[in-house]
């Protein structure tokens, strides 16, 4: 098979398609953007070492963020963090028009194609989507590093527009992102291109989920605690600083919040099952009973759906409980200067009200992030209502009302999604927590020399002119956000709502009795 | 009589003597039973007594008398009438097949009726086929392939009636002897 | 001679038996009909022998070849080369054109665009259908679109070709025009034809039939044959 033909018959589809490739390419177009600010707040040079305590600060910079060197592998990260929800709904929208797509597939293996031909075609789609978003982002952010390149009336940058990542890392980005969506619609599409028959004959149902992802979630939290240990290691040689390439110290953060994420996304297809079952044996209403019925037969739909809203949920209930952590940490800190009755050690940097900044920033691409997934959530409800809307048409054919079936969709999208929120948002302050439950500033003791620098210098005269200095402990406990953690929840489970209003707007379309006519 | 009927159709084309009607009737239904010469020349006769048809002219070139007849109007209101007839569907069922197969399984035992009902199938089969290639058959008219639609349309039917039956005998067979 | 031969063919789905020990030969040439009740498992013995299916007992032997054994890979390019399939419907790619869902398979095959789509035009045109060429199935007739089907099925010029009710969507006449011309260009072609159907009437197409019954084949009536071979020998 020529690549021509691949191309072809993957640009074959109906209108499902072309939406879905466009949803692609946006997708990946935004992702490759938020990868590269990334990359490029990774570029930035540390100036050479003065001799001074702390890595020197590139002060071309208007924000704290980008100057200090040890607070940049965070902005990094934050930039990153900002794909998996843009990724989820590049998930969600491979899912659109999916039935059309399988039948053309198994109608394509049914004319000879091998399972790898049928695969790369519908490589094809995914590659050329997001090859487009990619250069789409590519051209967006070479143009914005240009634009955006005017130094403030004080001489500093806002962005890092003066510096580029190296040439080999824009390329591994470039081909990476493309490659990384393609392994995703392998993997997706796995089942499809197994038999040239998957529309005649199915074989049986893959059995109920058990809650081993439970164990995702415990190890998750052990490892993301693990950073504490690590973090003080680092301080205690200083020299590290400059060498340890800051992604390498927050493996274990970024790692450990990524496995507890996926047990909570994993463990909501259980949800969903359990869920199910539980309104199966105890409701008495059609519409619970139906959505029970539904949530069992399909448990990992809930799951798929819910990802990357749980995902932000769990991030907006970690942030939440950090921002605690700071907030203590600054009454702590206050506590302390104030009984010290002097100026505290210097090296606190800029206050702790900077930290509170950062933590709402975080807040924001938090917000960001949870619309983008209610974004996808409405895809996949959508999706999922026109995908059953013969089955819909013939119940309502058959005298159901409307309205029952409405409650239904309402009973199937929030009973799974509010324990799932609930075990997110648990798990999210959970992981702060693992590193720090309370806050503590002083408690150590330091030598003050009393002297001139001669005499301090002398090892004969300088005992008699030293003393120690000790600094009380303040130790307080770090209290659970109860607040923002309700705040965490009713925005998620808003946002469910909001999507499943959004989503019986087309029941009624989908529950034409036309629709029984639709081959 | 259908062959008179099929007669005066063949005339409301134009007149005809005896010998173009015989080869005009065999061409139109060539897998009907053939009209004898004698049988054509008695019918004409009831007709023209009828009033159906009568004599158009004569020619005698090279031959015997050749007499030519055509449509009456009373013939051509007739065939009218005959064409606007609704055929009774199936008033009463006279096969020799039916006969033999009810015959089969009251006398003989299943197995006989059995085999007896699959070489019937067979033979069907067989006719079925013939006819199915004729129909395809590039130098057949239109007369031959209605006239195989026909016959394949029966034959269908009776192979369809011979597999139920084949089943409810095996199936008769089996609740009689478990 | 035998193209195709199956011996002891077992196949189930879960705990239903489908197939219960089939062994048949089908000759080269020949057009064998193997008819029987809805259920019988006359389409899963096709799908058997087609390879699209794999037996899970017994033995399909293609040439002296055993396929029964081959990979998925290997199978699909037995399908796409030697062997050709004609459903009741839906095989179709709706989001092509005629013209290129009969270029399909040579396209799969890695033949150049403009001679698959010269090969396909040609095929429309010998089955009859070349003014809908550039129509996609949609708006087509059924008829129009089985003998599209038909097309794409023998564009590679298979040496056998499986028809499973090709005419089972169609009324009487379109049926009867399909199977027509399905007689007529494999007897051109001299392709074997192996054709499941529960109609006498697509029967009557056949130079043999073979009933089956419940899994296996009728041995009682089997080969009904006709010696005089195919139509217009």
């Amino acid at each position: 098979m020529k690549a021509t033909t691949a191309v072809r018959l993957a640009l074959a589809g109906t209108r499902a398609d072309a939406v879905r490739v466009v949803l692609t390419a946006c997708s990946a177009a935004l992702a490759t953007f938020a990868l590269l600010a990334a990359l490029t707040v990774l570029a930035i040079r540390t100036p050479p070492d003065t001799g001074s305590r702390f890595a020197p600060w590139s002060e071309q910079y208007g924000s704290a963020l980008l100057r200090e060197p040890g607070l940049r592998p965070g902005v990094a990260i934050a930039l990153i963090l900002l794909m998996v929800p843009v990724l989820a709904l590049a998930g969600q929208c491979t899912r659109l028009g999916a039935p059309a797509r399988d039948r053309r597939l198994a109608a394509i293996r049914l004319a000879g194609a091998t399972p790898r031909q049928t695969t790369a075609i519908a490589l094809a789609e995914t590659g050329l989507a997001a090859v487009t978003g990619t250069a789409v982002a590519f051209v967006g952010y070479l143009v914005a590093h240009e634009v955006l390149h005017r130094p403030g009336p004080d001489g500093t940058l806002a962005l890092p527009t003066d510096v580029l990542p190296s040439v080999p890392v824009l390329v591994a980005a470039g081909l990476g992102l493309p490659l990384l969506a393609m392994l995703a619609a392998v993997v997706v599409l796995r089942r499809v291109t197994i038999s040239p028959f998957g529309l005649v004959r199915r074989q049986g149902r893959n059995r109920a989920p058990w809650p081993w992802p439970g164990i995702l979630i415990v190890l998750g939290v052990l490892l993301f605690g693990a950073f504490g240990p690590l973090q003080r290691a680092e301080f205690k040689l200083p020299d590290w600083i400059g060498r340890i390439p800051g992604w390498l110290v927050v493996i274990p953060l970024f790692g450990g919040a990524f496995l507890a994420s996926i047990g909570v996304v994993l463990g909501a297809g259980w949800i969903s099952y359990t869920t199910g079952r539980l309104l199966r044996r105890f409701a008495r209403r059609p519409a619970p009973l139906l959505a029970g019925s539904r949530l069992m037969a399909d448990p990992w739909a809930g799951s798929r759906n819910l990802a990357a809203l749980l995902a932000c949920v769990l991030f907006a209930a970690g942030a939440a409980g950090v921002r605690s952590w700071f907030t203590t940490q600054e009454a702590a800190q206050a506590e302390a200067n104030r009984l010290a009755a002097g100026p505290g050690p210097s090296d606190i940097g800029p206050g702790d009200s900077f930290h509170l900044q950062t933590m709402d920033l975080v807040n924001l691409a938090v917000l960001v992030a949870l619309v983008i997934a209610a974004g996808g959530l409405v895809v996949a409800i959508v999706e999922g209502i026109v995908t059953s809307r013969r089955t819909y048409a013939a119940l309502v054919a058959t005298g159901v009302p409307r309205p029952v079936l409405g409650r239904a969709i309402l009973w199937q999208s929030l009973a799974p999604a509010v324990p799932a929120i609930l075990l997110a948002v648990t798990v999210g302050v959970l992981l702060p927590r693992s590193l720090q439950s309370e806050a503590r500033t002083g408690g150590s003791s330091w030598e003050v020399c009393d002297a001139s620098q001669a005499l301090c210098e002398d090892p004969v005269t300088r005992a008699q002119y030293t003393r120690i200095v000790e600094e009380p402990a303040i130790i307080r406990s770090i209290p659970v956000p109860f607040d923002e953690l309700a705040l965490a929840v009713g925005v998620g489970l808003a946002a469910v709502l909001a999507t499943v209003a959004i989503g019986l707007v087309f029941l009624r379309s989908s529950t034409d009795l036309e629709e029984l006519r639709v081959g | 009589m259908s062959a008179s009927f099929v007669l005066l159709g063949l005339l409301s084309s134009g007149p005809k003597h005896g010998y173009e009607l015989k080869r005009a009737y065999d061409r139109s239904l060539p897998n009907a039973k053939p009209l004898a010469f004698g049988q054509v020349y008695s019918t004409i006769g009831r007709l023209e007594r009828d009033g159906l048809v009568e004599r158009a002219g004569q020619d005698r070139d090279g031959g015997p008398d050749r007499v030519t007849y055509e449509l009456t109007e009373l013939g051509r209101q007739t065939l009218d009438e005959w064409l606007g007839t609704v055929e009774p569907p199936a008033p009463y069922v006279s096969s020799v097949l039916l006969a033999k197969v009810v015959v089969a399984l009251l006398t003989a035992e299943p197995e006989r009726a059995g085999s007896y009902l699959a070489d019937q199938r067979a033979a069907h089969t067989t006719r079925l086929r013939e006819l199915t290639r004729s129909k395809h058959d590039p130098t057949a008219n239109i007369g031959d392939v209605i006239t195989a639609d026909f016959t394949i349309a029966h034959l269908d039917a009776d192979l369809r009636w011979l597999r139920t039956t084949l089943d409810r005998v095996a199936e008769l067979h089996q609740e009689t002897q478990p | 001679m035998t193209i195709l031969q199956a011996r002891g063919v077992v196949r189930s789905y879960g705990q239903t038996p489908a197939l219960r020990g089939v062994s048949l030969d089908v000759h080269e040439g020949e057009i064998l009909a193997v008819t029987g009740p809805s259920g019988c498992g006359k389409s899963t013995l096709l799908h058997c022998l087609a390879g699209i299916m794999r037996p899970q007992e017994g033995e399909i032997h293609y040439r002296g070849q055993r396929i029964d054994t081959g990979s998925e890979s290997v199978r699909s390019k037995l399908r796409r080369t030697e062997f050709g399939v004609l459903f009741q419907f839906g095989q179709l790619v709706m989001e092509l054109t005629a013209a290129e869902n009969v270029a399909l398979p040579l396209l799969l095959a890695g033949t150049g665009r403009r001679e698959a789509r010269t090969a396909a035009l040609t095929w429309l045109d010998r089955v009859g259908v070349a003014d809908v060429a550039d129509n996609r199935p949609g708006q087509m007739s059924g008829g129009q679109q089985q003998r599209c089907a038909l097309a794409r099925a023998l564009v590679t010029e298979p040496r056998v070709l499986f028809a499973d009710e090709p005419t089972g969507a169609l009324d009487t006449l379109t049926g009867e025009q399909v199977l027509g011309q399905l007689v007529r260009v494999t007897h051109e072609q001299r392709t074997t034809v192996v054709l499941v159907t529960h109609e006498p009437r697509v029967a009557g197409y056949a130079d043999r039939e073979l009933t089956m019954r419940d899994g296996v084949l009728d041995e009682t009536e089997a080969g009904i044959a006709v010696p005089s071979g195919r139509h217009g020998r």
